[in-house]
């Protein structure tokens, strides 16, 4: 039987402002965010189903990854994994998580089915790239992906983003204008880049396009909440 | 000949999953069409399997056809309570439950012939699957709608699985994001034809934990030229907690142009 409800405490989004001073520096986050060793499955990796230009722009950032300016961010299971030996503030506990839930940009583990996706950080000037190639089962109008997997995505990439530039957590608001279908198998370029952080909320902007860019496919905003995750027990 | 009076008479797999409650009349309906279409067709040697709702499978037509906006196992009390709450109302005459398949509402040669290269490999096209029904039963989107047309609504009950989780314990926001598109687009569907998601603004207000379930529920707002706005918000089943609210806005497509 599933344990309905948590505990959310009323005030969740009036949590106790820290310091500016006292919060993790973005290279403490992304150094703890990416471990050296790991028997994790990284799923943000090249696979039989990625097409020939996520392929090629995917080496180009990785050769950017040797001069640390760029970051491949690993891509695990479950946020869980990225937060080991960390837990959500006190008051947010929600049910017991079961060993098989898994985070929603890879709920679909057969190569090239779901989303097929990899996102590069840029420490420096706090801004993403995420290579997404979406496959057949997230399909809206017939051949072109469904207009919630790009919000998932671009939610995605934001979550990430705002996690490492400043310990964003939860999604405050997305508003999201579509212009352009992204046919199914083909390549979106999403830049993410924040724009400020204030009153401990974190304002970002995205922009998904063809790889050429002559199709802009959507643009939106992304407000998320900065909480600092809590040491955990165990 | 003989005949096998027995027939006349669909005989219903006992349904342990459904608790053995008693099916609404329409499905029974359904099951005596489809006996009675089978013996017109005389095709006694294959009858294939009858399905929880009345309908004869056969194997090609599987998968493509079963409607996932029906009860399974993996709905919990609170998804069937307002299921059945719902389907009372259809029976009172101005709600109406929507089927769901593996396939986007508007037809696949529809939208083809009308909007896009008829071209596109048909490889592609068997592959596919609405995103929203692309999981096995209770990991992903569980959900079922009910329209309203005369008041241009649709409410939606939407259980989230375990496979559509972002922070531990609590529903992805993209989850969310895809669920109120889904219905806000269900309900421009509705009143204004084949439309295309343009804008999608959602503000989230509370995290959804994981494995509850949520009440959706969207009405036009105005439409104006091929412009159709559309508003929705989310709560929890007993109304007191309003996680996100959110504004779309469709358009039309027009038949004369291509999409792509």
């Amino acid at each position: 039987m599933l344990r309905r409800g948590c505990r959310v405490s009323a005030g969740l989004f009036r949590a106790p402002r820290i310091a500016p001073g006292l919060r993790s520096s973005t290279d403490a986050l992304v150094s703890r965010f990416c471990p050296e060793k790991t028997d994790l499955k990284d799923y943000a990796l090249p696979n039989a189903s990625w097409c020939p230009d996520m392929l090629s722009l995917y080496q180009e950032f990785l050769e950017k990854t040797n001069s640390r300016s760029w970051i491949k961010l690993p891509s695990f299971k479950s946020n869980r994994d990225h937060i080991q030996g960390l837990k959500l503030p006190s008051g947010l506990v929600a049910a017991t998580d079961k060993g098989d839930w898994r985070i929603f940009t890879r709920c679909i583990p057969v190569a090239g089915q779901g989303y097929e996706y990899v996102i590069f950080f840029h420490p420096a000037e706090k801004k993403s790239v995420c290579l997404f190639q979406p496959g057949p089962y997230l399909e809206g109008a017939p051949g072109f992906a469904h207009g919630g997997s790009l919000a998932a995505m671009m939610d995605e990439t934001f979550s990430k983003t705002a996690y490492l530039a400043g310990e964003g957590l939860f999604t405050l608001s997305l508003n999201i204008r579509f212009k352009n279908l992204i046919p199914v198998g083909s390549l979106a370029v999403l830049n993410v880049q924040v724009e400020k952080i204030e009153d401990q909320k974190l304002y970002m902007s995205c922009v998904a396009q063809s790889r050429d860019q002559q199709t802009v496919f959507a643009k939106s905003s992304g407000v998320f909440l900065q909480l600092q995750l809590e040491e955990s027990s165990q | 000949m003989a005949r096998d009076t027995t027939k006349h008479r669909p005989v219903y797999k006992t349904d342990l999953r459904d608790g053995g409650r008693p099916r609404p009349k329409s499905l029974e309906a359904v099951g005596l069409l489809c006996a009675s279409a089978r013996e017109l067709l005389g095709s006694e040697s294959n009858p294939g399997t009858l399905l929880s709702d009345g309908k004869r499978s056969f194997a090609s037509e599987n998968v493509v056809n079963r409607d996932h906006a029906l009860p399974n196992p993996s709905w919990n009390k609170d998804l069937r309570l307002l299921f059945d709450q719902f389907m009372r109302k259809c029976e009172a005459g101005s709600w109406k439950r929507l089927p769901s398949n593996n396939h986007s509402p508007q037809s696949f040669q529809d939208f083809q012939t009308r909007f896009v290269d008829p071209k596109l490999p048909k490889e592609q096209i068997s592959q596919a699957r609405l995103f929203t029904r692309s999981f096995e039963d209770g990991l992903g989107f569980e959900y079922v709608m009910f329209c309203n047309d005369a008041e241009k609504r649709v409410v939606c009950f939407f259980q989230a699985g375990p496979y559509l989780q972002g922070a531990p314990g609590f529903t992805h926001g993209g989850a969310i994001a895809t669920m109120i598109d889904a219905t806000t687009g269900m309900c421009a569907f509705r009143a204004g034809g084949v439309v295309m998601t343009a804008n999608l603004n959602i503000n989230y207000k509370r995290p959804i934990p994981l494995c509850s379930v949520v009440v959706m529920k969207s009405q036009i707002d105005k439409v104006e030229g091929r412009k159709v706005f559309v508003s929705c918000n989310v709560r929890s089943v007993d109304e007191e907690t309003l996680y996100s609210e959110a504004t779309s806005l469709f358009i039309k497509l027009d038949p004369n142009k291509k999409l792509a």
